[in-house]
């Protein structure tokens, strides 16, 4: 399998679906001409032309709008955010419009499109810069969130949000496009969304964490390793529909879980695990649920604070021994 | 609509009650008033009726299951109905008939995290779980409850190493390892001194119902009430005279016949009236001192499985014939556990007897919330000394126990002088 960057997996997934269907098409902020901020759409203009890969104005709410109404009318676009900071501009588009709208037509029209960019914090870029939306929009019906945490992941799932007939967000992040994995180049290589991956393991804890904060994880899971527990993680890959069938399974045999995940703690993501477990593995739990998340405060600008800020391995394992009774 | 029926609270002292016997089987039609099921409380056994009208769906609890008032013990409802949401409503609570599915595929790998290098440092901080008795809740995790429910472990035995003591997984695998070694083999002599009798130690049964009740209240009496005694010997010549005319009269008129006891059921009874504070309670409770404006004798009466006493009520309004068929009826009521709760409910004195079986003297334990109790010796031939000569008489020694909370020396002594006085010169009962 040849080894590709993130944002190369993502490419991939989009140049091969586009090749198969013409009614698929890109836009966003510098995605032509620019080959893209983060270059992850590199030549796909000079690829498909600009009837297919489309420049837009610094005007969210227009173009996510556009997308909608482009989908209304027969065509899959695929809308890009430059981060999803900015989709809250557009918040109307994506939570009114693009899950209602199919409903509201009593099935008349579909929405295919899937809006897609990189998700939350990426260094020192301040409180506006640093908003994780998979808690915030996952909490809006007929959305699906998919937030994967590795080049293989993305590329599946990406060409499977491109194929579905209702409104997908697709959640990058900007830390890792550079991240280097093997992906499949099986012949229409799709992953099934709504499907979580057991990552390792264990029988000593339940580690749940997706996109950046599954490395963390998998950090505090090799530490713990030799320390003599055997952590199980597990990658939901998607927020919306969540697989709570394999996290319930994993907490039956470990007995305890801990939830990492680097969106703000209030109604999170983070949350509604630990709600749906006690709701599904009441009687199977040891220890009440722990999450290690990013405080309730704005995202700091400073470096050092940054570091706190952020859920970090320590963190993890702090959280796994504290639901295994040690220390 | 299914609806269920728990364990209703039959007598004022019933806590839990024992499912002694099914009346009916799952699947048949019941109808409102219908008698489903028989139940032994504290003091007798009785018929458990139904209010609903359907097709009794579901047993939740088999026969000789203990459960407290208000649990869930059947569903009633039409035939077919799914009543899972009710029936889980009960699972938790470790009585019902049937386990829980789920539990068992408990998970598969129960062992703790392992560790390696200083095991030491792993040694959790002991600290003991509050017991349930002392109202304090026991804290366990959820799965600690349900392993311990599963092992049979009672949580209030177990030590919680967890927070605040919160009994966990590893406490309950400790007692299910440390199980098997709680009971250390016999160390075999090499030659035993003496041939040991064949066959166990010792049999054991289950604390029934009755004698539950019995050992809470009389424990709580003797806790609570601070006790004193009089013992007086009453002359009973009289009295015996008495008793023999008024059974020619009941053999005439072919009535129950009148016995020593009923004579001084009768004699209580009118001195009570005039001693109102011997008719009494002390409520600590209530912070109140209650007088009773009526009398409610209860009697003592020994029956295979304990006691039980059944109350004659207003025993000074009734006449000797009366009291002596209501006791004999009572008696043997309570003997055939028939009793219903009024029937010994109630009373504001009770009376013991063990003169049947040659008993000089004894004290009784007062039935709470009486303020006394007298203890009936037998009646005995004693030489005594009238008019400067010895000559043979008839003595029985009576016994009062006193609430001294209530009831003071002088106060218990004037009561009990005044049954002897009755007894003594039985006529004076007729006035």
């Amino acid at each position: 399998m040849p080894e590709l960057q993130f944002r190369e997996a993502i490419r991939a997934a989009m140049v091969e679906e586009m090749e198969r269907d013409e009614d698929i098409f890109l836009m966003g902020e510098e995605v032509a001409e620019y080959n893209g901020a983060y270059k992850v759409s590199q030549g796909m203009l000079d690829q498909f032309g600009s009837e297919r890969v489309i420049d837009t104005p610094i005007s969210e709410l227009g173009f996510a709008g556009l997308g909608i109404g482009a989908a209304m009318n027969g065509l899959r676009p695929i809308i890009e955010f430059m981060t999803w900071n900015f989709s809250f501009v557009a918040f109307d588009q994506v939570v009114n419009n693009a899950p209602n709208i199919r409903y509201m037509s009593g099935g008349q029209f579909k929405i295919p499109i899937v809006f897609r960019g990189p998700n939350g914090a990426a260094g020192q870029l301040a409180a506006t810069h640093n908003n994780s939306v998979e808690s915030l929009y996952s909490n809006f019906p007929g959305l699906k969130v998919v937030c994967p945490s590795n080049p293989d992941d993305a590329k599946g799932l990406l060409k499977t949000s491109i194929r579905d007939d209702d409104p997908v967000l697709f959640l990058e992040s900007e830390l890792m496009y550079g991240m280097k994995g093997e992906v499949s180049d099986a012949d229409d290589y799709t992953l099934p969304i709504g499907t979580a991956r057991i990552a390792r393991e264990g029988d000593d804890v339940t580690i749940v964490a997706h996109s950046k904060s599954y490395w963390r994880a998998m950090e505090a899971a090799e530490e713990l390793a030799k320390e003599g527990y055997d952590a199980e993680v597990i990658d939901p890959r998607t927020i919306k529909p969540l697989d709570i069938e394999t996290i319930v399974q994993s907490v039956q045999k470990t007995n305890r879980c801990v939830v990492v995940d680097e969106s703000n703690p209030f109604a999170s993501f983070a949350s509604e695990i630990a709600f749906q477990i006690q709701d599904q593995a009441f009687d199977w739990l040891d220890a009440p649920l722990v999450r290690v998340t990013a405080p309730d405060t704005p995202a700091p600008y400073a470096g050092n604070l940054m570091d706190e800020y952020m859920p970090s391995a320590k963190e993890v394992i702090q959280a796994a021994k504290r639901v295994m009774y040690v220390d | 609509m299914a609806v269920t029926v728990e364990m209703p609270k039959l007598s004022d002292t019933m806590e839990e009650g024992v499912l002694s016997a099914w009346l009916v089987e799952e699947g048949d039609e019941v109808s409102a008033g219908d008698v489903v099921a028989q139940v032994e409380t504290d003091k007798a056994t009785m018929d458990l009726e139904v209010y609903d009208d359907g097709v009794l769906l579901k047993k939740v609890i088999g026969e000789g299951d203990a459960v407290p008032i208000g649990q869930l013990i059947a569903v009633i409802g039409d035939k077919g109905e799914d009543i899972s949401d009710l029936l889980s409503g009960a699972a938790g609570d470790g009585t019902a008939a049937e386990e829980d599915e789920e539990a068992a595929e408990a998970p598969s790998t129960e062992q703790q995290p392992s560790v390696s290098g200083d095991g030491a440092a792993r040694q959790p901080q002991h600290a003991r779980a509050p017991a349930g008795g002392n109202g304090q809740r026991i804290k366990a995790s959820p799965l600690a409850r349900r392993m311990a429910s599963d092992h049979g472990i009672e949580l209030t035995t177990v030590d919680g190493s967890g927070p605040q003591g919160r009994i966990i997984k590893r406490d309950i695998e400790a007692r299910i390892e440390a199980a098997p070694e709680a009971a250390p083999q016999p160390a075999v002599a090499e030659q035993p001194a003496f041939e040991a009798p064949a066959g166990d130690a010792y049999t054991s049964e289950d604390i029934s119902q009755m004698r539950k009740t019995i050992a809470r209240r009389l424990a709580q009496s003797k806790y609570t009430a601070p006790h004193f005694y009089l013992t007086v010997d009453v002359d009973m010549a009289q009295a015996i005279r008495a008793r023999k005319q008024l059974n020619e009269l009941a053999e005439e008129q072919e009535r129950a016949r009148i016995s020593f006891n009923d004579l001084i059921t009768k004699a209580c009874a009118v001195a009570l009236k005039q001693h109102p504070q011997v008719n009494s309670s002390y409520l600590a409770d209530e912070g109140e001192i209650r007088y009773y404006n009526q009398v409610h004798v209860g009697i003592a009466v020994a029956i295979d499985a304990g006691l039980i006493t059944p109350v004659i009520r207003n025993a000074d309004r009734k006449g000797l014939a009366q009291i002596a068929e209501e006791t004999r009826a009572l008696a043997e009521r309570a003997r055939n556990r028939d009793l219903q709760p009024e029937e010994f409910e109630g009373s504001t004195f009770t009376t013991t007897n063990l003169g049947m079986f040659g008993i000089e003297e004894f004290t009784g334990i007062i039935n709470p919330p009486n303020a006394c109790i007298l203890a009936i010796g037998a009646i005995r031939d004693e030489a005594v000394v009238e008019d400067g000569e010895v000559v043979p008489g008839k003595r029985m020694k009576l016994t009062l126990s006193c609430d001294h909370r209530i009831v003071d020396g002088a106060t218990g002594a004037e009561f009990l002088n005044d049954v002897q006085a009755y007894l003594e010169e039985p006529m004076n009962l007729l006035l």
